[in-house]
């Protein structure tokens, strides 16, 4: 169980990861703000899974990274979509809508 | 762009600490601004951060791992790329490709041949169980370790009972069987065996079972095994085989099992095995060595360990048998090399000449690249100033010498096939496991090895040479302003001169094996083998078992071979020259001490009395046979001149008595007198020099000398006529003899002797198609780099001729240049040959390795060839017009 909750996690913050980098480029950093703010704090990135993550994205070929100047003038790692990265994005999106709407259907039968 | 000098890896470390050391104090930051302290917001940040150091190791893992990935992506994309523009290139010249892929084709094509032969002859295991352990046990007499003797009966039941190192000895007893199951009587080779044979040999029936250990007792010896090959083509693989009844030799066998196709290890192995019983007397006999010894050594046991067993044994034979075993010894053969025999150097050295025509075919290609490279130039420029750095287009290079050799290898392949077919179907002398020569997943293997080795080979270095951008215009200037001081392009000569001495180094080995092949021509061997037929009859043991019948039976052939019309001499004899068959004793001239040490080992011929006319073999001595030398009278022999020779020094041997064969009553010696001397005979082929050999008349053979020859003789019948037409004849009358007597082995003698060299002229075939090729591969090769440097001349030679040089002296003038490096080759070539020309020593007859004419002749040919491929751009260069040259700046 502890283990499906894991992987279920771990898609969703690639799935999420991908949408905000759709909104352009981000650094790490931002990427875990956006999805905090985006989710009212609902969701917290855990921030030793998120760089892994980014890592194993980038081997995938889904984005891809070079270094830029931050919005405060620092030098930062910053993470673009690739258009495989837009393909991935489309079918994780259509993936956790099947899979909401089937945990929905168990937990609230009457909506 | 950074610089390090390992840069990926230091990069990804830093990357990894960069980016997370940003990312801890940004989200300090933020939690300052959201009130925290810093000290609190600080430890909260590592806390979202939880395990830094393992967050940082995943991190470097995963990005070296990224980074590793896409270089792949990246050299397989930039490969991609360059095949597909090496394809187009190759396409959009279709000559040069054509040239360079037939080229290449021939060399790879040959040496997947050769290959494949010497896969499927020497380095195919053998289908038996472990057959490294497996080892042919030889007796050796007098310390010679070059012959592996057959093993008497009782020195086998010795090595058996006083060895531990091996897992089971086995002996085999090669024996023909006349077979009149089912169809026309038919002679069959197979074997007597221990019990254990096919244990040791490491086989498991396909049907039935093999022997029990109680089966080879006396008595008891009345199953038979048959090969997978007679069993289908006598028993069309009958299901019903295993239990019937087969009649051999007059006496019932039961079929107790089949062995499978893969045991028929040869083309002309044993067809079936039968038990050997050895009766207690034969146990102890030490004296009749007829036995092949087969031990399968025990996992993990050396040979020396064995051998070393084996010496114990051998020293106790020899003091406690010492009639029989004063010098016996024993060695150990794997049973593999036994069976290839001296094939391997053979084949090695084929291989090795295909693999030369392969170098030189690759210095024409590479010469091919250069001269296109020139016409390059443009294209490299605009790559190299595109950003193309030297390596990027050394990998663009190869990459089209690797399409161009993998072009090669698919139609050189075809080459191979075709070839390797003409091969198998010609193996002359039946080369063992030749047979199963063919282009399979092996050979397909080392084809495409030769081809990435020799595209490095040939493309590396035009590759290297085309690829410096500085290189073209300073060549060009070079050639332009240069007077004189010949060859300033040290890549090309090269290749004239490595060219020249390969295939010098050709050439010599087929000019020595021509030689050999002219010396065996015409070697006298002692017969006049034209309008001699030749054939085999074998008396069944149960319906000839007394000596009288044999020697009856067989004088009746001998005149009834001689009533047929049209012959004009036949006679009856134990062996043939050139025919397997056929046994040796030793011989003690009289007056030498009657002990092993005066042994004189020579081959014994029975015969009628017509055989030396019916082979014109020439008395050179005394008198031959004649009737009157039968049972009852003074026992005779005729010597052969060897022999006379060895035993008494120039002397006359004729009165002379000799003791052989056989013992007198109560083991007196049994003395024979020499009433003559045969001219010597060449009885192994002509390039194996005659040794002593005797002759007995059948009536008086010794009784014990029909099992030697187990009852079998061979019909020569000596006609004015086709000996050919005499088959029928021969077979009807052997028929009014005895319709059950198989006539087989028939053959005209001159055929036996045209076998007999047949390996000699078709290794002298190939080396010498080999050496043409490469002579015509290098002498294109000349062609193309004299050419290529008279056309870099053409200024030069305008201006000479300007000034008054005459078209005789300008075609010297290239000529003299050109051929420098042909004589540096030829003089290297010399050197390697007169060192290589050892591994051909045993193939050699009747000239030296190293034949000072053979050289010369090959130097002259060579040199010759040099000079008319060069004589033809030279004369292009004297008829340039001086003006025209010159405009041409």
């Amino acid at each position: 169980m502890a283990d499906t909750t894991a992987e279920l996690l771990h898609g969703t913050l690639v799935a999420l990861i991908l949408k905000t980098l759709a909104g352009g480029r981000r650094h790490g950093y931002a990427i875990a703000r956006a999805i905090e703010d985006a989710t009212d704090g609902v969701v917290e990135v855990e921030d030793g899974s998120l760089y892994p993550a980014l890592y194993r994205m980038e081997r995938s070929g889904w984005i891809e990274a070079e270094w830029g100047v931050s919005e405060l003038g620092r030098k930062a790692k910053l993470y673009r979509l690739t258009p495989r990265g837009r393909r991935q994005l489309t079918a994780e999106t259509a993936e956790w809508a099947r899979f909401a709407a089937a945990i929905s259907h168990v937990l609230l039968p009457a909506s | 762009m950074r610089f390090h000098s390992w840069p990926w890896k230091p990069r990804v470390d830093d990357e990894v600490d960069d980016e997370l050391t940003f990312h801890l104090e940004m989200r300090t930051r933020e939690l300052v601004e959201r009130g925290m302290n810093a000290a609190d917001a600080r430890r909260e940040a590592d806390r979202r951060m939880g395990n830094i150091d393992r967050v940082r190791a995943a991190c470097r893992a995963l990005g070296e791992g990224r980074d590793r990935h896409m270089r792949r992506v990246q050299y397989l994309s930039e490969f991609v790329q360059d095949l597909g523009f090496a394809w187009r290139q190759l396409r959009r010249n279709p000559g040069f490709a054509l040239v360079a892929v037939l080229t290449l084709a021939l060399g790879i094509g040959g040496s997947t041949a050769i290959f494949s032969a010497v896969y499927a002859v020497v380095m195919r295991p053998l289908p038996l169980r472990d057959p490294t352990r497996l080892m042919v046990v030889g007796e050796t007499v007098r310390d010679m370790p070059a012959m592996a003797g057959s093993v008497s009966a009782g020195n086998y039941v010795d090595v058996v009972a006083g060895t531990t190192t091996f897992e089971g000895i086995a002996a085999e007893q090669f024996s023909n069987f006349n077979l009149a199951e089912g169809g026309a009587p038919e002679r069959i080779v197979g074997g007597r065996v221990t019990a254990n044979f096919f244990d040791v040999m490491g086989a498991h029936p396909i049907a039935g079972r093999v022997f029990r250990a109680d089966e080879d007792r006396p008595g008891h010896e009345q199953e038979v095994m048959v090969s997978h090959r007679l069993w289908v083509r006598r028993f069309g693989e009958s299901a019903s085989i295993v239990g019937s009844q087969l009649r051999m030799n007059g006496t019932p066998y039961i079929v107790v099992g089949v062995m499978p196709s893969s045991f028929d290890l040869t083309t002309d192995t044993e067809d079936l095995w039968v038990p050997i019983a050895f009766t207690d007397e034969r146990k102890a006999q030490h004296d009749e060595h007829y036995l092949t010894v087969f031990g399968r050594l025990k996992a993990g046991v050396s040979r020396q360990q064995a051998l070393a067993e084996l010496e114990t044994v051998a020293a106790r034979l020899r003091r406690d048998v010492p009639r029989d075993d004063i010098e016996v010894g024993f060695l150990l053969i794997p049973f593999t090399d036994q069976l290839v025999g001296d094939y391997r150097t053979r084949l090695l050295v084929l291989l090795g000449a295909v693999g030369v025509v392969l170098l030189i075919a690759c210095g024409n290609v590479a010469n091919l690249l250069l001269a296109r490279g020139a016409a390059r130039g443009r294209e490299i420029a605009i790559r190299t100033a595109l950003g193309a750095g030297q390596w990027r287009i050394v990998r663009q290079f190869l990459t089209e010498s690797m399409v161009l050799a993998l072009c090669a290898t698919g139609v050189g392949l075809l080459l191979a096939r075709a070839m390797l077919a003409a091969v198998v179907s010609w193996n002359p002398e039946h080369i063992p496991r030749l047979e199963a020569a063919r282009i399979d997943p092996v050979a397909l293997a080392f084809a495409i090895a030769m081809a990435l080795a020799s595209s490095v080979l040939f493309g590396l270095a035009p590759a290297l040479r085309l690829s410096k951008p500085d290189v073209h215009t300073g060549l060009r200037d070079g050639a332009r302003g240069a007077t004189g001081g010949g060859f300033r392009d040290r890549l090309r000569a090269g290749l004239i001169v490595g060219e020249v001495a390969l295939s010098l180094l050709l050439l010599f080995g087929a000019g020595l094996l021509m030689r050999s092949a002219m010396a065996l021509q015409h070697v006298n061997v002692g017969f006049n083998p034209g309008g001699v037929l030749t054939a085999r009859i074998a008396l069944p043991a149960a319906s000839y078992a007394e000596p009288d019948r044999v020697v009856a039976a067989f004088q009746r052939v001998a005149d009834a071979a001689r009533e047929i019309p049209g012959v004009t001499a036949a006679a009856v004899t134990s062996n043939t020259p050139m025919a397997p068959g056929g046994g040796s004793n030793g011989l003690i001239p009289e007056g030498r001490p009657l002990d092993l040490k005066s042994v004189i080992q020579s081959r014994l011929r029975m015969i009628t009395p017509d055989f030396f006319r019916a082979m014109q073999i020439p008395i050179v001595r005394g008198r031959g046979f004649s009737d009157q030398d039968r049972r009852g009278a003074p026992k005779v022999m005729i010597v052969s001149a060897a022999f006379a020779a060895e035993a008494y020094h120039g002397q006359d041997p004729i009165g002379k008595r000799v003791v052989c064969c056989e013992s007198g009553p109560n083991g007196t010696p049994d003395w024979k007198i020499v009433i003559g001397v045969a001219g010597d005979v060449r009885t192994d082929g002509p390039s194996v020099a005659p040794a002593p050999e005797f002759y007995l008349p059948i009536a008086q053979a010794p009784p014990a000398a029909w099992e030697w020859v187990q009852r079998s003789m061979y019909v020569v019948v000596r006609t004015g006529g086709s000996p050919a037409a005499l088959t029928q004849s021969l077979r009807a009358a052997v028929a009014r003899i005895d319709p059950d007597l198989p006539v087989f082995d028939v053959r005209m003698m001159d055929e036996r002797l045209a076998d007999a060299l047949a390996t000699e002229r078709f290794n002298t075939l190939l080396l010498t198609i080999l050496g043409v090729v490469g002579l015509l591969l290098a002498a294109s090769g000349i062609y193309g780099v004299i050419a290529y440097f008279v056309s870099q001349r053409t200024q030069e030679i305008g201006v000479r001729m300007a000034l008054g040089a005459t078209p005789g002296s300008v075609v010297r003038l290239i000529l003299s240049q050109s051929l420098r490096p042909v004589a540096v080759g030829a003089a290297i070539g010399v050197v390697a040959a007169l060192a290589a020309s050892r591994v051909l020593t045993a193939q050699l007859f009747g000239v030296s390795r190293t034949d000072p004419l053979t050289i010369a002749a090959v130097v002259t040919v060579l040199v010759a060839v040099a000079l008319i491929a060069s004589v033809v751009p030279a004369r292009r260069a004297a008829s340039i017009e001086p003006t025209r040259a010159l405009q041409a700046e």
